[in-house]
């Protein structure tokens, strides 16, 4: 289908300006026998959130896999911050500064706040700085550390999710779908926090579907269609809202 | 009241014999079907500790060592290539641990082996002359359960482990190192599967092929457990205790089978066994 994607579109995608924080250059990944992601490339400079828009189904959540290497990569290439990444594992994925708020079963339900952030730093010696920080930005997690993170409400285990990522400092951050289902005061918190740590010089690649607060977020905009990107450009642009619901719909 | 030391005890050495195998099934989703060579790997620690006539409690920390040892070397160059492929990883281990029963019997023969009881004679207790043996085994149970419970709730290395049995997708995106936990929690399954080999060779002959019925009755209480040790520690009771029962009461032949039939019972009428109480 690559046929589909016209030759502007295609250009506008592959601009990977040098120092890109992250550059993908026609990435190819799947499960098995099925081909999920056709050569995506798309790049995300230092300090630029890019929208990652689909419906369900589309690939936004395998494309994010692949870059952190759980699906493995079939053709095509990766580099973040200039690295290319050949068969890194999650772990050095972290130590390189890349952080990660997942969309499926995101936390352990079962364990405390504090055990599922102990998770994510490397040693608990990490851990009263990374809280520091995650107090900074989610105060009302600070009294509540003890409690089962499965007994937090919907929009609370999302400010968990991105407080967690935000914890160890990441240079880049993936996000799949932070506002899914989230109330649209806690929504703007998140906005919020995202603009804050942007601003704080933070790359970000934010998968979505719910079309205003991407665009209302980001910087650019791309569109994945089965697999590949068949729109993308400024989310600055007059028709950039009208040109992705078209897309979206059915 | 002898009834009642027998159940403990026999529950105990049930639970010594099959933590080990617990920790490896919930963490590395396989049940390790080697369990028992490195059982019989332990037990011949004590064969050897004794024949160079050293103090047979050495043999402890020798078999933990040398089960952790060669559960380590056994995880990296079988278990670990097999990860994606766990029913290919059960048939290696039960390949493995008849490779392991005919060195140990290349080494050491074919005979079967006597060692000097680690603690000898009985003691008066509540009443009725009771193995001292069995009872320093019952204490032996309470502490490796103990240290068991504190490293799974209190240290790193045991909350990375229940991350990993919870959700193995995220342990690892999150930066932890699944490959370092499975090995570091084969290491000490097999290490405490070579210790359970040291204890038991009081209460039974040593010989290569020991570890099979072992392994055969630790299966089952793991899979009525399913990865958590507080339900195997019921499993072991309850089992135990119709083991018991059975032999004293009906046929010791079919006490020997009980645990078996038991778990199979068990099983069908509720899959997930002892965990969901």
């Amino acid at each position: 289908m690559a046929e589909a994607m016209t030759d502007a579109t295609a250009a506008a995608a592959r601009v990977a300006p040098a120092g890109a924080a992250l550059a993908l250059d026609n990435v190819a990944s799947g499960y098995g026998a099925v081909s999920i992601v056709k050569g995506v490339s798309l790049s995300v400079a230092p300090g630029e959130i890019v929208a990652l828009l689909g419906k369900n189904g589309m690939g936004k959540t395998t494309l994010l896999k692949t870059i952190l290497g759980m699906v493995a990569l079939r053709g095509g290439g990766i580099t973040i911050d200039g690295q290319a990444l050949g068969t890194l594992s999650p772990a050095k994925l972290v130590a390189l500064g890349v952080g990660y708020a997942p969309q499926e079963q995101p936390l352990f339900q079962d364990l405390s706040i504090r055990d599922n952030l102990r998770l994510a730093v490397p040693s608990d010696r990490h851990l009263p700085a990374a809280l520091e920080r995650l107090f900074g930005h989610f105060p009302f997690l600070k009294d509540r550390l003890a409690q089962r993170a499965g007994t937090l409400s919907g929009g609370e285990q999302k400010m968990l999710i991105l407080g967690r990522a935000l914890m160890l400092r990441p240079r880049l951050l993936l996000i799949d779908e932070i506002s899914e289902g989230v109330q649209p005061s806690m929504v703007e918190r998140l906005r919020k926090v995202l603009l804050a740590e942007r601003d704080g010089g933070l790359s970000m690649l934010v998968v979505e579907q719910h079309v205003a607060f991407a665009l209302g977020l980001a910087d650019r905009y791309a569109v994945l269609k089965l697999g590949e990107i068949v729109d993308s450009g400024s989310t600055k642009a007059p028709d950039a809202q009208a040109r992705v619901i078209d897309h979206l719909a059915v | 009241m002898l009834l009642t030391l027998d159940i403990l005890t026999t529950a105990a050495i049930l639970f010594i014999v099959s933590i080990g195998l617990l920790a490896i099934f919930g963490v590395l989703k396989i049940i390790n079907f080697a369990h028992g060579a490195w059982l019989t790997v332990g037990a011949y620690c004590a064969v050897v500790t004794a024949k160079l006539g050293l103090n047979p409690w050495l043999a402890l920390p020798l078999a933990f060592l040398v089960g952790a040892v060669l559960g380590g070397i056994a995880e990296h160059f079988i278990i670990r290539p097999l990860y994606r492929r766990p029913l290919d990883a059960i048939l290696a281990t039960w390949g493995l641990g008849i490779v392991v029963g005919q060195l140990v019997t290349l080494g050491l023969g074919r005979d079967v082996q006597l060692t000097p009881n680690l603690y000898a004679g009985t003691v008066a207790f509540l009443g009725v002359d009771y193995s001292a043996y069995r009872l320093v085994a019952l204490g032996i149970a309470l502490v490796i359960g103990t240290m068991f419970a504190l490293a799974i709730e209190r240290t790193r290395l045991g909350l990375s482990a229940r991350a990993v049995i919870m959700n193995e997708t995220l342990a690892r995106s999150l930066g932890i190192d699944t490959g370092r936990v499975r090995l570091v929690v084969f290491m000490i399954g097999a290490g405490l599967a070579a210790l359970a080999g040291v204890l038991l060779t009081p209460l039974t002959s040593v010989d290569p092929n020991m570890g099979v019925a072992w392994l055969i009755g630790a299966f089952m209480l793991v899979m009525v457990a399913d990865a958590s040790y507080l339900a195997l520690a019921a499993a072991c009771l309850v089992f135990g205790a119709a083991q018991v029962l059975i032999s004293t009461f009906v046929s010791p032949i079919l006490g020997s089978i009980a645990i078996a039939v038991l778990a199979a019972l068990v099983l069908r009428i509720s899959p997930k066994g002892f965990s969901r109480a």
